[in-house]
């Protein structure tokens, strides 16, 4: 790579003492890995914690569960907290609680259930270890929808990257393999709509979906992001670079025109379906002020509506949230994992986002 | 691009594509002999031009249409003309600078909160992409990890990265935590005007400056190596070298970076309206969550008047892209 | 089967005229060589033949029928390219198959040819593999099986050795020849290499500009080129051409009327006790034959093929004569002028 390489990590004389920019160079990389990650990671080491334990101020970096223990009370068996209390002649010891009044917590040794003892709850901690508090992700399952608004997602992201690759792959193929008188306004008009995007016509498109009886349907979500011109751009210039001369042997083979885009050109192009395919499932899935618009029926939302709404309910319950959040985060992360230097070398190559 | 990747994707949607494509391959044949190849060229542009036509063209001409008639309804009939009426109402002030003396005063806050938000975070976004591009660009172990790792939330969603940092900034969040922890002193990061402006900066650029930092590394290392070993063997400075090599051969890509990132800016909505829902008061309300909120969300739902908002931030966006279409141009060719 | 018609083609790109009044008759069974310097229009010829392109005016007939606005698909013609064209998301199996499939053709009958055509063309063990695992020559091989496997009225075939190396081309050239013996097709054979063109037509079409400057077997296009540009065009190193002046010497019994320059290929000269005085400027010593270099008194630039090892050295003068019968006589206007007899 290029010189500036040494511009910024050349080591000063032959001791491989650093020079500054060495410095520089890994201090940026180590912030970028605190500030690119962390936040992340955060996310999902806080999804694990219980309420109590979001509220703490100093919060602990992991989860950590209360411990109980099992004490035989008057024949009955409770599972009581256990706590490390400092006694009123100043030992240590392990009791569980029994009840709290007020400042005081009546508590008891699981050794011997029959004394109560009295402690003033600031001379008292609960004993806890590392664990995950599951509840957060399987309660939103059954009260918050969660299962719907992760299919209409799902729905909507696939159904939307279908009609995505087919309808751009047909247009790239026209353009990009025929001449004709008008090639050239088509694409005007396409390079046009790339400087109208979907912020500047909210209003209209909404009328225009509420004329076709779309609001409030998945497919009002889906279709105005079907036209995204992008799309055709990378595939007609992938197209292009699929020689004539095949098409040509097609033609004298005796295939029809169709034949020839969905058995010659469809799979040459499969390298640049599979991107604008990534792509796709990115948007759709991360599509926000759209579907926000569209849809107002609860059992219609996307998981990003329907995230963004139960985040902005009056009584914020973030141990649910932030499990959601987590949730919705995982198709993403999945993505990026196992196809960040397919998507990375994407966009190099296309600059598109 | 991995081959194999998009074979193992193909081989396993190639069946049922090519079963369907077959099924109507012979209705097809009958039409490319009725109609020729002109016919063909039709029935392939046909799917594309009408999704075009319906969801961007025909709403265009809506937009006009709406901008400049009047009342709630969102038939184009049972709304009657107002002329400029809207555009007098965004454009009256006694002093554009200072948003109370407007006619609209929602609008202009949303104007200037806007302007000073492209202006902080795209200078932010241009000077830290390139950095990252600089540095990965140099000769650091494991680079494929560290492109990466600036690249990861560019992917994330806008309600993830809101949620994720609303989550971290909140008053007892991990980053008053830590700034305690560093002897500073903790700070109402949503709930204080200016803390929620540089809140709403720096959740967008950490969202988004990995994409231009890839685009800017991609130009750098389409600079030829052998310009470097010259300057090398001229003896240049390494300071020199950047500043009469790097960064004039740069220059292009700096600058598409620049553009695209303007054009995005403008349209900023998203995440912020997540992290902020356009608050304290309005100061961080921009010009979509604007228009949002005149067109679809407010008591004071006004269809023309969001339309004729949006118009402006078309015109604004138009000028924008053509630029960066020039650019790109300019920049293919040198 | 497989007679081919040419009437008064043309073929236009806007203003510019790349074919211009071809007619030409090609037989049944007949190797038809184009041949022409790149730009000449013969891959445009070979093209309107096709139905890959329509010509601006004129008419094209397959077997007496005029075809002209027949799309190429249903004119029975199969087409090698010079890229071979083999579909590279296929395997060679899938690539003979595809047209076959497409004229719904019976399975066993596909299966049947498809295995007649890969042994004649040995190309058995390589069924199963896909275009981009083949060699140059496997892939020039599948692309003619793909032809052959139609069964065509008449075969085009686009420069099919251009990509091939040396030695390939050779062999293949060969194989061509043999195959072209064993179908007995109509073939229509396009290509910039005159040794292509003399070793395998039966008839060469010389092209130049969009023209059909002659039409002849090979041999006589050698020994009797209608001008100028085919003289110097077939035979290499091309011929000598000369003023009246210059060539005095090999004029023994005068020239015929109105000939302007006179022209003679290296290989026909000869030392000799009587002739061209030439001084060498370079030897090219190439062990079967001896290439020399050099002019005459006049300035003139003479090239002279010598058979066997000859002691020459630049700066050398000899005398080089030639037989009167192997001169050829070209008019002002390049014409050739035949000697009187």
């Amino acid at each position: 790579m290029s010189r500036i390489a040494t511009f910024l990590t050349r080591r000063r004389g032959d001791g491989g003492r650093w020079h500054w920019t060495d410095v520089v160079t890994w201090l940026w990389l180590g912030a970028g890995l605190i500030l690119m990650f962390g936040p992340a990671i955060w996310l999902v080491l806080s999804s694990f914690k219980t309420p109590a334990q979001l509220a703490e101020f100093p919060p602990t970096i992991l989860p950590y569960v209360s411990e109980t223990v099992a004490v035989t009370l008057n024949g009955e068996t409770r599972n009581l907290p256990l706590y490390d209390v400092i006694l009123s002649d100043g030992s240590a010891d392990q009791l569980a609680e029994l009840r709290r009044v007020g400042t005081v917590a009546q508590m008891i040794d699981p050794a011997d259930p029959e004394t109560v003892i009295k402690v003033p709850i600031t001379d008292r901690r609960p004993v806890r270890e590392v664990g995950f508090a599951w509840d957060n992700y399987l309660k939103p399952l059954e009260a918050f929808n969660f299962g719907q608004y992760l299919y209409n997602s799902v729905f909507v992201t696939v159904t939307a990257t279908i009609i995505t690759l087919i309808t751009n792959s047909m247009a790239a193929f026209a353009l990009s393999k025929y001449e004709f008188r008008g090639r050239n306004a088509v694409l005007l008009i396409i390079v046009a709509t790339l400087m109208i995007p979907l912020s500047v016509n909210l209003v209209p498109l909404y009328s225009v979906i509420s004329t076709l009886g779309l609001q409030n349907t998945l497919w009002g979500v889906i279709l105005p992001t079907v036209a995204t011109p992008t799309g055709v751009f990378l595939l007609r210039q992938y197209m292009l670079t699929i020689p004539d001369e095949l098409i040509e042997a097609a033609r004298m083979d005796k295939a029809s025109e169709w034949q020839i885009y969905y058995r010659i050109v469809l799979p040459l192009t499969a390298p640049a379906l599979a991107v604008l395919a990534i792509f796709s499932v990115v948007w759709r899935w991360n599509d926000f002020l759209w579907p926000l618009i569209v849809l107002s029926r609860k059992e219609l939302f996307t998981l990003q509506v329907g995230l963004n709404t139960f985040a902005g309910e009056l009584n914020v319950q973030w141990h649910y949230i932030l499990a959601m959040t987590v949730a919705t985060m995982i198709p993403v992360v999945i993505v990026f994992v196992f196809l960040q230097r397919f998507i990375t070398t994407g966009i190099a190559g296309t600059g598109l986002k | 691009m991995s081959f194999a990747l998009a074979n193992t994707i193909g081989a396993v949607f190639a069946a049922p594509v090519r079963w369907l494509a077959a099924s109507i391959d012979a209705p097809l044949r009958l039409w490319q002999r009725l109609t020729g190849k002109g016919g063909m060229i039709a029935f392939f542009l046909m799917p594309n031009i009408i999704v075009f036509g319906t969801f961007v063209i025909i709403p265009l001409f809506i937009n006009f249409a709406y901008s400049v008639t009047g009342g709630n309804e969102l038939f184009l009939t049972d709304r009657s003309f107002v002329g400029t009426q809207h555009f007098d109402r965004l454009l009256t002030c006694d002093n554009h600078f200072d948003p109370s003396s407007c006619r609209d005063d929602l609008f202009w806050t949303a104007v200037w909160n806007t302007a000073r938000f492209v202006v902080v975070q795209v200078t932010t976004i241009a000077i830290v992409a390139m950095g990252t591009a600089l540095i990965l660009n140099s000769k650091i172990p494991a680079r494929g990890f560290w492109r990466a790792v600036f690249f990861f939330p560019v992917l994330l969603s806008p309600v993830v990265v809101g949620l994720i940092w609303r989550w971290i900034l909140q008053r007892q969040g991990l980053l008053n935590f830590v700034m305690i922890e560093m002897d500073l002193t903790p700070v109402n990061w949503l709930i204080e005007r200016d803390w929620a402006f540089v809140a709403a900066v720096g959740v967008s650029v950490w969202a988004h400056v990995g994409f231009y930092a890839l685009i800017l590394l991609a130009g750098l290392q389409a600079i030829p190596r052998d310009l470097y070993e010259a300057a090398e063997m001229d003896g240049t400075r390494p300071a020199r070298v950047f500043f009469r090599i790097t960064l004039p051969l740069l220059w292009p890509n700096l600058l598409v970076v620049i553009v695209l990132a303007l054009i995005r800016a403008v349209q900023i909505f998203d995440e912020v309206y997540v992290l902020t829902g356009g608050g304290p008061g309005t100061s961080t309300l921009y010009l979509t969550q604007y228009i949002y909120e005149i067109g679809f969300a407010s008591i004071l739902r006004n269809p023309g008047l969001a339309s004729a908002a949006s118009l402006m931030m078309g015109g604004v966006l138009i000028v924008l892209t053509l630029g960066q279409l020039g650019l790109q141009r300019w920049r293919d060719r040198a | 089967m497989g007679q081919i018609r040419l009437e008064g083609l043309y073929k236009r790109f806007g203003v510019h005229e790349v074919l211009t009044d071809i007619n030409l008759e090609v037989d049944e069974g007949e190797l038809c060589v184009f041949v022409g310097p790149s730009g000449c229009g013969k891959s445009t010829l070979l093209r309107q033949i096709s139905g890959l392109d329509q010509p601006s005016e004129g008419k094209v007939f397959i077997d007496g029928k005029d075809v002209t606005r027949v799309s190429a698909a249903d004119r029975g013609l199969a087409m090698v390219f010079q890229s071979y064209a083999l579909y590279p998301h296929m395997t060679v199996r899938q690539n003979l198959a595809f047209g076959l499939q497409n004229m719904k053709m019976p399975r066993a009958e596909i299966d049947r040819r498809i295995a007649d055509v890969s042994r004649m063309l040995e190309i058995e063990p390589l069924i199963a593999r896909r275009p981009g695992q083949l060699s140059g020559g496997q892939r020039q091989r599948v692309a003619i099986g793909r032809a052959i496997v139609r069964d065509p009225t008449a075969f085009l075939l686009d420069e099919p050795l251009s990509n091939l190396d040396a030695e390939l081309r050779v062999s293949m050239r060969a194989e061509l020849a043999a195959l072209h013996a064993r179908l007995g097709a109509t073939m229509i054979y396009v290509t910039h290499d005159q040794i292509e063109a003399m070793t395998l037509a039966d008839r060469i079409v010389v092209l130049r500009l969009g023209r059909i400057e002659q039409v002849a077997a090979p041999l006589d296009l050698f020994d009797r080129p209608v001008n100028r540009f085919v003289a110097g065009f077939i035979g290499a190193p091309s011929m000598n051409f000369l003023s009246v002046a210059d060539a005095a010497p090999l004029l023994g019994g005068g020239t015929p009327d109105g000939v302007a320059i006179v022209g003679v290929r290296p290989q026909h000269l000869v030392r000799a006790e009587k002739g061209l005085e030439l001084c060498a400027t370079l030897v090219e010593a190439l062990g079967t034959e001896t290439v020399i270099h050099g002019t005459l008194a006049s300035g003139a630039r003479l090239l002279a093929t010598v058979a066997g090892h000859l002691k020459v050295a630049p700066g050398d003068r000899l005398t080089l004569g030639a037989n009167p019968e192997q001169l050829h006589f070209f008019n002002a206007n390049d014409q050739r002028v035949d000697a009187i007899a």
